[in-house]
């Protein structure tokens, strides 16, 4: 394996004997040979793939499509039937979480339990005792029974243990879903650092916005092989567009849309499309391509719905265009009407200052239902400017005033004119 | 490969004395005596068998009671490891299907949890024989080899009912009757010399006869046991183990997928 390989994966290949009517005692056995029927279902065909060191990877597809047999395969909870996983370092999957927790004893036994499970050694254990209580905000109730715990508490506790294993590669299977909205942040914020120090990362989620946030690179798997591999903005679409597809083909076919000549930047089944998107300076001009940093900036969306949507759900995000992701909202359109969408209208945000250092911004828009489909997802819809007088690095600037104060030094402030009092310089 | 799985096991020792100390220290929660039944309990069987076999069913025996006491407590050491064991990988579904740990560390922490509750009885074996009949303070340290000798036995025949219950879940049940018939052939209840003379090399072959004897040697006639026999003990005990290794480990590859 090369040096800067964390996870290598090499013709991969899984089936399970799926039994039609399955008995594992004797019985059964005997006598019940010929319902012992089974198929041999191939959830993984000769996949491949490397991970690198630190890099963060993401597994998507649909139920049942083997990603979570992929990863636990990689986690070695399952053997593959052919093919070899390599893996660098310790391996640490956040699948299950608090195994080994017994409800009579307190939080802090559990740790150790739990913890112990995941490899860790006594020593290992209390460096990060604090870490991990301080983590999982359980305060004084850490000397409680668990059995004591509400549920959030309890997975708050599972998590705080999992997420401070440090291992070297770390495989998440959608656990993202803990907790309050606050505690997830927490997590996810916990992932990222724990991204930036070096850890290799696998996530297995259905919540492709997570992927985004965090991964360079999506894996969709789709029956059992690889079908697309590549930045998350590339997979993601595509993806999107299959799942919309394979909904459209199957249960309750909706009346087909006329599918329209397709630009390469836009998927989406096209019950609703974006006919429109302009910017407006201060003054109510268009922009052209300049906005002045600091200014205010209007964003008009048109839409024409072509049927009335299920609580769609209009969302923009302002993207640096070497990728880095500066901002993205979303807005509930039927709570902002106060009625079902449909037809055509605009859509309006205004930005009161926009403080987006100097570069060259893209905006992507899309409008998605409820179940996170895309009805219309439209990358790179339009492209702006930043420009400023100023050279600050960065991605935004961050309103601020300075203030200095300076204890009179006898010797020195008689020297110099300055005499003590705090001097105030306010950012232009 | 087998040199790392050990090399394994033993960075995971920290899981292995945190199983162990769950699972007896969870035993008696809840309880009002709680961990002190660990105690209580063998009193109160010694309790029942006093009462059975001095007045109802009178043995021959000197101080029966306490000749049955001694062999008691490491049989069921056995018993619990063997029919006990059956399941311990079964009972931990969840995280075997869940979470990468060794799977040997299952049937090593349920051996373990046994051997630790053994050797708390042993309090009570202590007080009662030490009341009884005296303890020989130098046949004591003998002891400790006849108890590694169980140990290892046990966690060979763990390792086997272990793997082979998972895929054929009958094993508990036949299990239960034939660590019956085990305890009824080996010489718990009664003295290994009353077995007929032309079936004793057949008798010998049950590696519970040594080690009971060696028990009872300590702690019943206060004298060393003898050391042929407990090298013959240990030989089937190493052998139970090896095979029990070298089959758990094939047989833990598809345990994820089998249960």
């Amino acid at each position: 394996m090369e040096n800067n390989i964390a996870i290598s994966c090499r013709n991969l290949t899984k089936d399970f004997k799926v039994y039609f009517d399955k008995g594992s005692s004797l019985k059964e056995k005997i006598l019940f040979r010929n319902r012992r029927r089974y198929e041999d279902r191939i959830v993984l065909d000769d996949v491949s793939f490397d991970v690198k060191k630190g890099e963060a990877i993401g597994i998507i597809g649909e139920n049942g499509c083997g990603k979570s047999t992929l990863l636990k395969l990689l986690s070695r909870i399952l053997y593959p039937d052919n093919g070899t996983v390599e893996i660098e370092g310790r391996v640490s999957a956040l699948i299950e979480l608090g195994a080994g927790f017994h409800p009579d004893m307190s939080g802090r036994e559990n740790i150790y339990t739990n913890a112990s499970i995941f490899g860790l050694k006594k020593e290992e254990i209390d460096d990060r005792l604090q870490a991990i209580i301080d983590f999982s905000e359980l305060g004084d109730y850490i000397d409680n029974p668990v059995r004591t715990y509400s549920s959030g508490m309890y997975m708050r506790l599972a998590f705080a243990v999992a997420i401070n294993v440090d291992a070297d590669v770390l495989l998440v299977d959608e656990i993202l879903a803990v907790g309050d909205a606050a505690f997830q942040a927490k997590c996810f914020n916990r992932l990222r650092e724990i991204k930036a120090a070096g850890t290799t990362i696998v996530i297995v989620s259905h919540s492709l916005g997570q992927i985004e946030q965090i991964c360079e690179r999506s894996l969709w798997i789709c029956d059992g092989k690889i079908r697309a591999e590549g930045s998350p903005r590339e997979v993601h679409p595509a993806y999107l567009d299959f799942m919309n597809r394979r909904n459209e083909h199957e249960p309750a076919p909706e009346p087909p849309v006329e599918e329209e000549e397709q630009p390469k930047n836009r998927w989406g089944n096209g019950n609703v499309r974006i006919s429109a998107l302009r910017l407006f300076t201060d003054g109510g001009e268009e922009v052209v391509e300049n906005v002045q940093l600091g200014t205010s900036l209007r964003v008009e969306m048109e839409y024409a719905c072509k049927r009335p949507l299920k609580k769609p759900q209009l969302n923009i995000s302002f993207y640096r265009t070497d990728g880095v992701l500066c901002y993205a909202t979303g807005l509930m359109v039927e709570d902002e009407l106060g009625t079902a969408m449909t037809g055509q209208g605009t859509v309006t945000m205004e930005i009161g200052r926009i403080l987006l250092l100097p570069a060259q911004y893209s905006i992507d828009v899309s409008i998605t239902g409820e179940d996170g489909f895309a009805y219309d997802d439209w990358h790179d819809a339009r492209r702006f400017v930043m420009c400023c007088p100023q050279v600050e690095p960065g991605i935004v600037r961050l309103e601020h005033t300075w203030e200095c104060t300076q204890a009179p030094d006898a010797k020195e402030t008689n020297a110099t004119e300055g005499d003590g009092e705090p001097c105030r310089k306010k950012n232009p | 490969m087998h040199m790392d799985r050990l090399r394994e096991i033993y960075n995971y020792r920290e899981m292995i004395y945190m199983m162990v100390r769950r699972d007896l220290r969870g035993r008696y929660k809840g309880s009002v005596l709680g961990f002190f039944w660990t105690f209580l309990n063998p009193l109160l069987q010694l309790g029942v068998y006093t009462i059975v076999f001095s007045i109802i069913l009178r043995s021959d025996i000197e101080k029966y009671y306490l000749y049955l006491f001694i062999a008691l407590i490491p049989w069921l050491f056995m018993a619990n490891s063997v029919q006990g064991g059956a399941t311990c990988v079964l009972a931990q579904k969840s995280m075997v299907t869940k979470i990468y740990f060794p799977r040997q560390v299952l049937p090593i922490t349920h051996v373990t949890t046994g051997f630790v509750n053994m050797l708390l009885c042993f309090v009570v074996v202590f007080l009662v024989a030490g009341f009884s009949v005296g303890l020989n303070i130098m046949a004591l340290p003998y002891l400790i080899p006849t108890m590694v000798i169980e140990y290892i036995l046990a966690l060979g025949l763990c390792f086997i009912a272990a793997a082979v219950t998972v895929y054929f879940r009958d094993m508990e049940h036949i299990l239960g009757i034939a660590v019956m018939a085990w305890q009824f052939l080996s010489p718990i209840m009664y003295p290994p010399d009353i077995v007929p003379e032309r079936l004793q090399p057949i008798f010998n072959l049950n590696p519970m006869t040594p080690i009971t004897s060696a028990y009872r040697s300590v702690l019943y006639y206060k004298r060393p046991p003898d050391l042929t026999t407990m090298l013959a003990a240990l030989a089937m005990g190493l052998v139970f183990l090896v095979f029990g290794w070298f089959l758990f480990e094939k047989m833990q590859r598809h345990f994820a997928e089998e249960l």
